[in-house]
């Protein structure tokens, strides 16, 4: 009988350990960044290949695609780390963030939902939220979400030219994926194997018509940490150059009958000129090695 | 009789709209001369000196230069204070952080357009066509081994008594200058005196 409340005890007294090792172990692995720094939770900065970490925030802006005009009102968080700056000025590498999240994922409503029904902007307050109730509920209401299309060594960033105003500051290869219980999980403009290859600027674009150029802003620069972190407020990113193919993957097995009415009620395939995404952010990067010392200095 | 009170009426009309005219171009950018002694400058004059305080802040970081030196030409144009800023050596310059530092700064451009205006009763000194590059460095620090290019026109404002040229936040807004560093508007604080290097050595340099 004592013999056997000894065992128990031990096992016990085993279990707790394995508990506040596994614990200790824990605390040990995560991040202990502080003040600004945190933002750079998810960058790898403990990759020594890893010069900058990128944390960006588009807060607003708009994206035009075909007839439809997306305001964006759900932020989304741009993040990770890339490499030393090559002879053409964009870094050499972009590494994802380390919990995968490189662009989290934030729908936005599409105006008019499923059936594309939008009241006229001069419409009084009362018809406005009927039409939104009605249009732009769970079931008809449709929400576009801008995606990696492509793993995040896709991404080419350039700060330079970011900074300077000109050329192509941000590379992105996206898809929007168009969501509603209707169009199933994988209802899709653009793809990994084609997607949209969005070139942003904060100069002036150069567009082909019906659209014309707009300038892009690289927005008021502050230094925090003691210099060690820069943030752009205000920085506007800029391309309505890029083309939008058909949308695929819409209604699942009925996709054949789906996919014409989606590409006709968004105007799919969209040539470039017609299209626009605006972009307003604000950023914050870091050394690599800054936000390592940080995470070193504070145990 | 009607018309000659119509036509009295029209010319004080006309003489108010002119002096109205005059004052507001005075007080617009009229453009005052510089003098030596009270004596408008004849010929040109080289004015040399070192700034007794000038730092650039971009928001977050400050950096100061220990030698501010500046070579100007002067003349005056169709009774227009005029001139050039020649060269512009800069030395021992460091930042408010610990984490930067300066690895290179130089004037770029050179020589930069100056002309003397009076805005609302005060002389100005605007400097166009300002370039100058710094190189910060410091592997914590986020600008390392970046260019930051300051590019603009800056406006200052000189004090005859003391013989100085003032740029500040007020004296841009005055004249309406600004300068840019990454896309960023920033500051550029700095005192400069007016001192006369050739024919007007010792010679009091007013401008008005």
């Amino acid at each position: 009988m004592r013999k056997k409340q000894t065992r128990a005890r031990t096992v016990c007294a085993a279990i707790s350990l394995v508990a506040l090792a596994c614990l200790g172990l824990a605390a040990g692995a995560a991040a202990k960044l502080t003040g600004e720094f945190t933002r750079f939770a998810q960058c790898p900065y403990t990759n020594a290949e890893v010069r900058r970490c990128l944390y960006s925030t588009t807060e607003g802006g708009t994206v035009v695609l075909g007839n439809k005009t997306v305001t964006i009102t759900s932020p989304a968080v741009l993040q990770g780390g890339y490499g030393p700056v090559g002879e053409d000025e964009f870094a050499t590498k972009f590494f994802a963030a380390k919990n995968g999240i490189t662009l989290s994922k934030a729908p936005q409503s599409v105006p008019g939902g499923l059936l594309g029904i939008v009241p006229p902007e001069k419409s009084p307050p009362l018809v406005k939220a009927l039409s939104a109730f009605f249009f732009e509920n769970a079931l008809t209401g449709v929400n576009s979400t801008l995606e990696l299309a492509k793993p995040a060594s896709a991404i080419r960033i350039s700060e330079n030219h970011l900074a300077e105003e000109f050329d192509i500051a941000l590379e992105m290869p996206v898809q929007i994926h168009l969501e509603n219980p209707f169009l199933g999980k994988n209802c899709l403009v653009g793809s990994s194997s084609a997607p949209i290859p969005l070139k942003l600027t904060t100069g002036t674009t150069a567009p082909p018509l019906p659209n014309k150029p707009i300038k892009g802003k690289a927005g008021e620069l502050e230094l925090l940490e003691e210099g060690t972190i820069l943030k752009l407020k205000g920085t506007e990113l800029m391309d309505n150059s890029w083309a939008a193919p058909s949308a695929s993957g819409c209604g699942g097995i009925l996709s054949f009958l789906v996919n014409p009415i989606i590409n006709a009620q968004v105007g799919l395939p969209s040539a470039a000129g017609k299209n626009t995404a605006i972009l307003k952010n604000t950023l914050y990067e870091s050394p690599a090695i800054a936000v390592k010392t940080n995470d070193e200095t504070h145990p | 009789m009607k018309s000659s009170k119509a036509t009295r009426m029209l010319l004080r009309g006309i003489f108010a709209a002119l002096m109205l005219s005059a004052v507001f171009a005075a007080s617009a950018g009229a453009s005052p001369a510089w003098k030596f002694e009270g004596k408008a400058l004849e010929g040109k004059e080289t004015v040399v000196g070192a700034a007794i305080d000038s730092s650039l802040t971009i928001p977050g970081l400050t950096t100061k230069c220990e030698n501010f030196l500046y070579k100007l030409t002067i003349e005056n144009v169709s009774e227009t204070g005029k001139g050039s800023v020649t060269e512009l050596p800069l030395y021992n310059c460091t930042t408010d952080t610990k984490n930067c530092t300066v690895k290179s700064i130089a004037a770029e451009a050179l020589p930069w357009a100056v002309q003397a205006k009076l805005i609302s009763s005060t002389n100005y000194i605007v400097i166009e066509g300002v370039k100058v590059a710094i190189l910060y460095a410091g592997e914590l620090c986020a600008l390392g081994g970046t260019l930051a290019r300051v590019t603009g026109t800056a406006g200052g404002r000189i004090d005859n008594t003391a013989e100085t040229a003032t740029f500040d936040k007020a004296s841009f807004a005055a004249t309406g200058t600004a300068l840019k560093a990454l896309g960023s508007t920033i500051e550029w604080n700095g005192v400069f005196p007016t001192e006369a290097f050739e024919g007007h050595r010792l010679q009091a340099l007013t401008v008005s």
